[in-house]
């Protein structure tokens, strides 16, 4: 993925993205592996030795599963943008 | 897909600061939390905490299973030695009827800190096992609910029964099993 965009305004948009797509990522990340971890009833205010772990587990599999994803759509548009390509090379012969 | 158009700014927002000059001259005027310059964490309730890497290193050891295991069996010593000295100050080992110099305050005093050291020993021993198994348990579950106790409890009765044979083994199991879950549940309730 070629990265051409070099004008500042261009950067900044895309470092508003970005920051705007890590937030969101965070927040939906808090409320899954609270959802997941933590149990409804609390019986104490501090996290316990089985939530500390389960919240471990949940994150590090969370951003797995956020890199795979990633990975899988970029090649798929890739392949998508290819053979747009490839269609329209055709189209004009 | 069309480009990205960001929304007109409303003509009549009063602007304070224009880019981020107070941002950037923030960090000369007062003491900034920022682990990062450009992230900014939201804010819960009062300034951002963020731990050091020793305090999380000394979270992480005080937390960890075999750490746990050892407070737990220097706790039982303790315990043991207080439960061998009032037993051992209400039933005295009388095996020996004939011999009088038995009654010596030095012989009593002898049987009294052996009594100590085997109930310690045994106390600790115990509380060295059930806690490690509580806690291996726990982690690998990845709940924190009564049923961890339970089950540490029932494989901790299990080994010491397990001397005695299977069938005293399985009541240990279920006894001791028994006794952490009543345990626990007094000590939640408060």
């Amino acid at each position: 993925m070629a990265v051409p965009q070099l004008d500042p305004a261009k950067l900044q948009l895309v470092q508003e993205l970005e920051i705007e797509m890590m937030s969101d990522m965070y927040n939906r990340l808090v409320s899954a592996c609270h959802q997941k971890c933590i149990p409804v009833k609390y019986h104490e205010a501090e996290l316990g030795k089985g939530e500390s772990v389960c919240l471990d587990r949940c994150v590090a599999k969370y951003l797995d599963v956020h890199e795979r994803i990633g990975k899988k759509l970029s090649n798929m548009s890739q392949g998508e943008a290819e053979d747009l390509t490839k269609i329209n090379l055709q189209e004009k012969k | 897909m069309s480009e990205y158009k960001k929304p007109d700014i409303d003509p009549d927002l009063v602007k304070f600061s224009e880019g981020n000059d107070y941002d950037s001259l923030a960090k000369y005027l007062c003491k900034v939390y920022r682990y990062r310059e450009n992230i900014i964490i939201p804010r819960v309730l009062g300034p951002v905490v963020i731990k050091t890497n020793d305090e999380k290193m000394i979270e992480a050891t005080v937390e960890s299973c075999p750490f746990k295991s050892v407070t737990s069996c220097i706790i039982g010593y303790g315990l043991g030695a207080a439960v061998g000295l009032f037993t051992s100050s209400l039933m005295p080992n009388m095996t020996d009827p004939m011999a009088q110099q038995n009654q010596t305050a030095r012989e009593i005093l002898r049987e009294m800190k052996n009594s100590m050291l085997s109930y310690a020993k045994n106390f600790a021993l115990l509380g060295a096992v059930f806690s490690g198994v509580e806690c291996c348990i726990e982690s690998a579950r990845g709940k924190s609910d009564w049923k961890n106790g339970t089950y540490a409890g029932g494989v901790t009765g299990g080994l010491i029964g397990l001397r005695g044979g299977l069938k005293a083994g399985l009541f240990g199991a279920a006894g001791f099993a028994a006794f952490s879950t009543v345990i626990d549940y007094y000590m939640h309730q408060r």
